[in-house]
């Protein structure tokens, strides 16, 4: 039962919402779509629910034409992220309401929501109506709602955006273990995020999208590890990955005037040129024998220090494993990890990882 | 502080409301009067002021042949008229406003803000440009001083008031419902039938108020498109009249005539108040 | 630029009926000129009450408010001279940047020339200087917070920047921009920023002050290292920190040990005068180290997940029954099946009754 696109394209009057867009989706799996908004997620979650057609290409489902399926035959599930339920039933009946539709008998409703409601931990809800529940409730009771249909293809767009921080992390929780039992029930899971973090926890396939393009697609692990463009690596990073243009000069990397690294291991097949390299506020930190940078900002996080650094039109984000204050202005030394070195080609291609080595 | 003000409040409610009241009032004990007593300028109280009797009343129920006008005909087809006539236009007219939230139009440069603008500007005509080619209309057809005649007139004037108060509502309601209705498994007509509309019978109901009211107050088309055979209620009282104006039967027709729309407003009431309405009211 | 006390201050939706409660506790705060606060708390705790009445859209049903030592309680919003940014930017779309700056000041009839300079000053400083000319409608959603922003910091003597969760709309690369530009303007004008969120890792970054609140009431007031290290409750030990801190039920065993399962762990805290029922052992997922073998205060539990966060790991493993997070670098390897997790005793918090023993 995979679902399967071949180039989907959707154009709007200047921008395209889908851009050439092909994949394969196999049952029993998480996908993850992570992308900015506006970078045709929801578009492309509507398209497979039915809701929109695409301008060109061809959705196909088990082997058949999904495009000549209207949306109410094609048992697909979809969680929005304003909290989307049926204001004049209560909770039960909002559960019931696929299944009531399919005409399935009331016996086998009855246990069918009960099962879907001790999921999401709304017992003794059942007979409250939608107006009276908080924002997390409402969101339980869409996806009891989706889960209660046994739909093959699950749509979650961007579902805890809307919800407190905290909420938002008990949740996620609590989808990863409703969604393991549903992957054990052959059932494909679309979830998109704009949030990488998100999608790392998710622990599922990753697509990342920008501009109505695919940019790539793979394990959390792979994409965290060769991001294959700058954008890539802009998308998928929390804080962003540090970019910053140098060149590659015999065995030096030569980032401005001041500040020049040796080269690593992993970009010994790069020839010389010039190139964008990336690394993550990780591999920067302070060292008493690096380049004087100057701090831009500080901010604490838990019990690290982000620092933002400068020197000379290079701006860095670095990493502190330690709560301390800065002032503004104040002149430290940093080091780069080079064996977290990425390095880019101009027209933003990965060409050499730290985990894969020059491609 | 507080008593001091709630004491202000209570008789401002007071004085308002005995504002609001007093012609009521006035119409009710003028309708008990006869020619000596209106003209002598009694005020309220019956047995004290004046000397009551029911010959108001009676004018109303006596036919034409006997010196009265007989409202109770008028009446009835007034209700009728105005029943069918609200219905058919909430009906079609619900529709049509599903249709312009939820679907793109387009004909040219005109899209659906104009079209739902179209449908308004019906009632921004004055009534009288109407007149004629209604009159001319309906004699062809031979529906002239019919019930059905009147209907279907009354519906082209009060489905523009359905339309302007359900597109509005229909647009609050979120698309995403809908969709999620037809991910369900409802295709689009079962979508508008079991989720859109349950939700918008707030909107229904001050729609069919307002179509209520202006279809049993209107008195021009009624007066130009019957004589004899259909009489509605608002001409039916103007034809009251004669060289000496009698007040009372006027004023127990008025109360007649208004009493039907009292009871409408205080079955909505109930409901709105409930909380119901959420913002269909402009 | 004022200081602002609110002097035992509460405040309840419906006061005169039956059943009323207390949206906000009666609570006094001194707000410091030039400062930079945090209210941090989760949906309903009253965060957005508390600015609304400072900020003088809402009157408090109890207590007075202060500006530099003159009663405001009764003054309209204009009158207070407060900024408001919202969480949905507030622009006038059918005017060019410059002119939504300028606004302000324009409403006041401040003369032409002052106008000019304020408006090109605080462009700057939000780096809008490029798009002044350009219609307010057509911009991004950040730059449009950042006009937001800037009507408020056009006018001199802004009493306090109020800010209400301005940041939902941004996305999540270009926050971090956006924070760096407001403790930016908090250094150049030194007026004083409150920022409203229920995102901890915001309040954390972002302020030097934290006032945490829960169910309309305010648990602990500090800086971002205090509430993180030492939460006053459990409830800011859980709403704090990613993931929420670890918290076992334990037993006191002598003057400063507890009994967590089968294992004694010594802290740092007096625990003489702690005899209650509900004794709470309180650890960071951060602080917990993965040692090679047994040491003190060390428990050895079995590894049931690792979860990859990016820049991070984090393990879940099982004691007795109970599991322990932890959270380590990337780089970190991590046994397949036992664990020794160390308990540093300079890092443990006991709670009684959900309150920290100091």
């Amino acid at each position: 039962m995979t679902l399967i696109a071949s180039n989907l394209t959707t154009k709007g009057k200047e921008e395209f919402f889908l851009n050439d867009i092909s994949f394969e989706m196999s049952p029993g799996k998480i996908y993850t779509i992570i992308g900015r908004t506006l970078s045709g997620k929801t578009t492309l979650l509507k398209t497979i629910a039915g809701l929109i057609a695409q301008d060109s290409g061809t959705l196909s489902f088990n082997g058949n034409n999904f495009d000549v399926i209207p949306v109410w035959k094609r048992q697909v599930a979809m969680v929005y992220q304003q909290f989307i339920n049926y204001p004049h039933l209560n909770v039960y009946d909002n559960i019931a309401f696929p299944l009531k539709q399919r005409k399935v008998d009331l016996a086998e409703i009855k246990d069918r929501v009960k099962q879907a409601i001790e999921q999401v931990g709304l017992e003794g809800f059942e007979e409250r109506k939608i107006q009276a529940l908080s924002g997390g409730q409402q969101q339980r009771v869409a996806l009891a709602r989706s889960l209660v249909k046994n739909a093959n293809i699950l749509l979650l767009d961007e579902p805890l955006v809307n919800l407190d921080y905290k909420l938002r992390e008990q949740l996620r929780e609590e989808f990863k273990k409703i969604f393991s039992s549903k992957a054990s029930e052959e059932a494909i899971l679309i979830y998109s995020t704009t949030d990488p973090i998100e999608a790392m926890q998710l622990g599922g396939e990753v697509i990342v999208m920008d501009e109505g393009k695919i940019l790539q697609q793979g394990s959390a692990k792979e994409i965290y590890e060769n991001p294959r463009s700058t954008k890539v690596a802009e998308i998928t990073n929390d804080p962003a990955m540090n970019l910053f243009d140098g060149e590659i000069n015999g065995k030096k990397i030569t980032l401005n005037k001041e500040v020049i690294l040796n080269i690593p291991k992993h970009f010994k097949d790069l020839p010389d040129g010039k190139y964008s390299f990336g690394i993550r506020a990780s591999g920067v930190t302070i060292d008493k024998s690096g380049f004087p940078f100057q701090i831009e900002l500080a901010e604490i996080s838990g019990s690290e220090t982000f620092l933002h650094l400068n020197n000379d039109q290079i701006h860095v984000v670095g990493l502190l494993d330690a709560v301390k204050n800065f002032n503004i202005g104040e002149t430290v030394k940093v080091s780069f990890d080079i064996e977290k070195l990425y390095a880019f080609g101009s027209d933003g291609i990965l060409m050499s990882s730290p985990y894969n080595g020059t491609k | 502080m507080g008593t001091f003000y709630t004491t202000l409040k209570y008789t401002a409610v007071t004085i308002w409301s005995m504002f609001v009241i007093a012609p009521f009032l006035w119409a009710l004990s003028t309708s008990f009067k006869d020619f000596n007593s209106v003209t002598s300028g009694a005020t309220y109280i019956p047995w004290v002021d004046f000397e009551p009797t029911l010959e108001g009343w009676r004018v109303l129920l006596r036919s034409p042949a006997q010196g009265g006008v007989n409202i109770v005909e008028p009446y009835l087809n007034s209700i009728f008229v105005t029943c069918l006539a609200s219905f058919i236009s909430i009906l079609l007219g619900t529709l049509a406003a599903y249709a312009l939230s939820r679907y793109t139009f387009k004909a040219g440069f005109i899209k659906n803000d104009d079209i739902t603008f179209f449908f308004i500007s019906q009632r921004i005509m004055p009534p009288v440009v109407l007149a004629i080619p209604f009159f001319i209309m309906l004699g062809k057809l031979g529906l002239l001083d019919t019930l059905l005649g009147l209907v279907m007139v009354y519906v082209v004037l009060l489905m523009p008031i359905a339309v302007w108060i359900m597109v509005d509502f229909f647009n609050k309601v979120p698309v995403e419902i809908d969709e999620t209705a037809l991910i369900d498994g409802c295709n689009p007509i079962q979508a508008f039938f079991k989720v859109v509309l349950p939700n918008s019978i707030p909107g229904m109901v001050v729609a069919g108020l307002f179509c209520m009211i202006f279809g049993w107050t209107d008195f021009f088309f009624a007066f130009i498109l019957t004589f004899t055979e259909v009489q509605l209620l608002p001409v039916a009282i103007v034809s009251l009249n004669s060289s000496i104006t009698p007040w009372w039967s006027l004023s127990a027709a008025a109360l007649v005539s208004v009493a039907p729309l009292i009871v409408v407003a205080f079955i909505v009431e109930r409901y709105l108040s409930k909380g119901n309405l959420s913002g269909a009211l402009k | 630029m004022a200081q602002i006390k609110l002097q035992n201050i509460a405040h309840s939706y419906n006061p005169n009926s039956v059943d009323s409660k207390y949206a906000l506790k009666p609570f006094d705060m001194t707000w410091v000129d030039g400062g930079r606060y945090a209210i941090l708390g989760p949906s309903g705790c009253g965060k957005s009450t508390m600015l609304n009445i400072m900020s003088g859209i809402v009157k408090p049903s109890e207590g007075r408010l202060l500006f530099d030592g003159v009663d405001v309680t009764d003054e309209t919003t204009s009158d207070r001279n407060i900024a408001q940014v919202f969480q949905f930017p507030v622009i006038y779309g059918t005017m060019t940047v410059h002119d939504n700056l300028a606004f302000p000041l324009v409403c006041r009839g401040y003369d032409k020339s002052f106008i000019e300079s304020k408006v090109n000053e605080v462009a700057e400083a939000l780096s809008l200087e490029g798009l002044l000319s350009q219609s307010a409608r057509k911009l991004t959603a950040d730059q449009k917070q950042l006009i937001s922003l800037g009507r408020g910091l056009v006018r001199d003597n802004v009493a306090a920047i109020l800010m209400d969760e301005p940041l939902t709309v941004i996305d999540p690369d270009l926050k971090f921009r956006l924070r760096r530009k407001l403790k930016e303007i908090n250094q150049k004008y030194q007026s004083t920023l409150i920022y409203v969120t229920h995102d901890q890792n915001e309040a954390m970054t972002f302020a030097e002050n934290i006032i945490v609140m829960d169910d309309g009431e305010i648990v602990q007031v500090g800086s971002p290292a205090e509430l993180f290290d030492r939460p006053r409750t459990t409830f800011v030990g859980y709403f704090i920190g990613a993931p929420a801190m670890n918290l076992f039920e334990c037993d006191v065993v002598d003057s400063n040990s507890i009994k967590f399962g089968g294992a004694k762990i010594t802290t740092e805290t007096d625990l003489k005068s702690v005899n209650g029922e509900n004794i709470k052992l309180g650890i960071r997922a951060e602080y917990v180290q993965l040692m090679k073998s047994t040491a003190k205060n060390t428990v050895q539990a079995k590894v049931e997940s690792v979860d990859d966060w990016g820049n991070h790991k984090l393990i879940s493993a099982n004691f007795e029954g109970n599991i322990i997070k932890v959270k380590v670098k990337r780089e970190v390897e991590v046994p397949a099946e036992n664990v020794y997790l160390k308990f540093p005793t300079n890092n443990c918090c006991i709670y009684e009754n959900e309150i920290l023993v100091p």
